[in-house]
């Protein structure tokens, strides 16, 4: 588990940094075109190069730069909207309570994809929109956890006892409930970013991504999807890199808690 | 049994209703009235109106809404903008495309992760090895997955064929031939999701008082894991496959795309990249409605198993 746990760490670390120091490490400009075009793998192009002749292995590097964005912004969208929700369903009794736990179980089973798919056609993929859209279909996940933990702590003695001594709301929630939720609710939010760049790329895939020639993950797959026999890196250069991004998210969030 | 179903059903109905009208309102409000997609950018103002005169385009969204859900609720939904066919002729040949895909992918995901996951031997190889294909097959997405399998069994080897697709009229084996890397693509992840959430409650139920007697009766390991610790440890499962009906159609969406299958899945893409906005709404209700049904039966399906659910 701690070995998976500093794995996860270190390849989420390694792929900012990929992301963050992409123009210093190919040296390229990632819509630049070129006169070689569709070529393999070769010293001076290590992934080759695309339909327009521009290197495959700097758009994979600067793709990192908008699935990092929008999972993270994604992500602390959904935990600024789940978290209170969470919460509130938890702590509060009666019909409040009932509302929002259905509240909660109705957007958990929504199809979370069709949902983007459909509103990101509506209001237009910008990266602000996106970024709205893949939060909204990641508040459910969070606030369901944070429901059930919040309902294990509400019976527990030290917060009745907080209640008891006269402690504000607000209080209780800061200085009781909250550090007894931040780990649970770091864990989800590595897997929440890990989700979030998941259906960032599916919809980038289906045509939905950021327009073109934004080096966008998803879309560089879609691209290079009718080159495989070509060159297949086109594909997997970037699919590899979505994959082990959403991974080592994912490894981080299962082993935190 | 049946009281559960019918509250159940109650409390869904408002829900659908809520959700269509703000995605029905979101869509009229925001790209702005059909009429415009219908007779192109150029459209003088003059004739747009008249064209929103005709169909009501100019009506309140709330009566637009009634109108359109009367009308679903008969069956009629309208044409699509772009081809002028009606749109319950072009949802109806795709929706089994896409139950059978995903039907598929359910029972091949919860057989493979049951079995799989149940495996009383080789705890120190087979088991860890199976939870990190289970994490890794969590975290590929369809679209990379479907590309490898294309690249492997149809350009490298030639097995299999690309894409397309073949309907049941053509021959079974054509047919199945052209759903064995769909299914796998698509099932993949539910079989390994499935997986970590069966794991971890086979683990709670191996340490129960039963699994000990049914040992200490002499039963070997396999008997043990097969026929008593599994359907004691299925039940979390089925709710946890009820839950991701939703994301499975949103697999289906991606999987149909790559594979080219005639689905709902691919016809919501190709909706989408015309702003045919009819077909879109038939389908966002459709899927919607669909999974909150196949939700429902799943909770039943539980209900039924366990019997302490049936208040």
């Amino acid at each position: 588990m701690r070995v998976a746990r500093w794995a996860g760490l270190g390849l989420v670390l390694t792929i900012a940094c990929a992301s963050a120091f992409a123009p210093l490490i190919t040296g390229r400009d990632p819509n630049a075109s070129g006169d070689d075009l569709l070529t393999g793998p070769s010293a001076e192009h290590w992934f080759g190069t695309d339909d327009l002749g521009r290197d495959v292995l700097t758009r994979t590097l600067h793709g990192g730069r908008i699935s990092l964005t929008l999972g993270l912004g994604a992500a602390a969208l959904g935990c600024a909207i789940g978290v209170p929700v969470g919460i509130a369903a938890g702590f509060a009794r009666g019909w409040a309570s009932t509302l929002l736990t259905q509240l909660i179980d109705l957007f958990i089973a929504l199809p979370a994809l069709v949902l983007a798919l459909v509103v990101t056609v509506v209001v237009g993929p910008t990266l602000g929109n996106l970024m709205l859209v893949l939060g909204l279909v990641q508040w459910p996940g969070m606030a369901r956890l944070v429901r059930g933990q919040s309902l294990v702590l509400r019976e527990m003695a030290f917060v009745e006892a907080a209640w008891a001594t006269g402690n504000t709301p607000a209080a209780v929630v800061r200085r009781h409930i909250w550090p007894n939720l931040a780990r649970i609710v770091a864990a989800q939010f590595a897997i929440s970013v890990s989700a979030a760049i998941f259906t960032s790329a599916s919809l980038s895939f289906l045509g939905l991504g950021l327009p073109p020639p934004t080096p966008d993950w998803g879309g560089m797959v879609q691209g290079g999807f009718e080159y495989l026999s070509l060159n297949p890196l086109l594909c997997f250069g970037p699919g590899a890199a979505v994959t082990l991004t959403i991974f080592a998210f994912y490894v981080l969030g299962r082993t935190v808690d | 049994m049946l009281s559960l179903a019918a509250r159940r059903l109650f409390l869904l109905v408002p829900n659908l209703v809520l959700l269509t009208f703000v995605v029905f309102a979101g869509m009229i409000s925001w790209l702005g009235s059909p009429s415009t997609i219908m007779l192109g950018q150029d459209a003088s103002p003059a004739a747009v109106r008249e064209l929103d005169a005709r169909y009501g385009f100019d009506q309140p969204v709330a009566v637009q809404y009634v109108r359109w859900i009367a009308a679903a609720a008969q069956g009629d939904l309208g044409r699509s903008v772009s081809t002028q066919q009606p749109v319950a002729s072009m949802l109806s040949p795709a929706i089994p495309v896409t139950l059978e895909l995903g039907l598929a992918c359910i029972l091949l995901a919860l057989l493979v992760s049951l079995l799989a996951n149940s495996i009383a031997t080789g705890a120190r190889i087979v088991q860890p090895l199976i939870s990190a294909i289970s994490v890794v097959g969590v975290t590929i997405p369809n679209f990379m997955l479907g590309a490898v399998l294309i690249y492997l069994f149809s350009v490298r080897l030639r097995w299999l064929p690309t894409t397309g697709w073949s309907p049941w009229s053509a021959g079974i084996g054509t047919h199945l031939m052209h759903m064995i890397m769909p299914v796998l693509t698509l099932s993949s992840f539910y079989a390994c999701s499935f997986g970590l959430v069966y794991r971890a409650e086979y683990r709670a139920t191996a340490r129960l008082l039963f699994v000990r007697a049914a040992r200490a009766k002499g039963l070997s390991e396999t008997r043990v894991s097969y026929r008593h610790v599994l359907p004691n440890a299925v039940l979390p499962v089925i709710t946890y496959a009820g839950l991701s009906l939703g994301q499975l159609v949103g697999g289906a969406v991606v999987t149909e795309t790559i594979f080219s299958m005639p689905g709902i899945g691919r016809l919501l893409v190709s909706s989408v990249g015309s702003y045919d906005y009819p077909v879109i709404l038939a389908l966002t209700l459709l899927i919607l409605v669909g999974v909150a049904l196949a939700n429902l039966g799943a909770d039943l399906l539980y209900a039924r198993v366990n019997p302490q659910v049936r208040v």
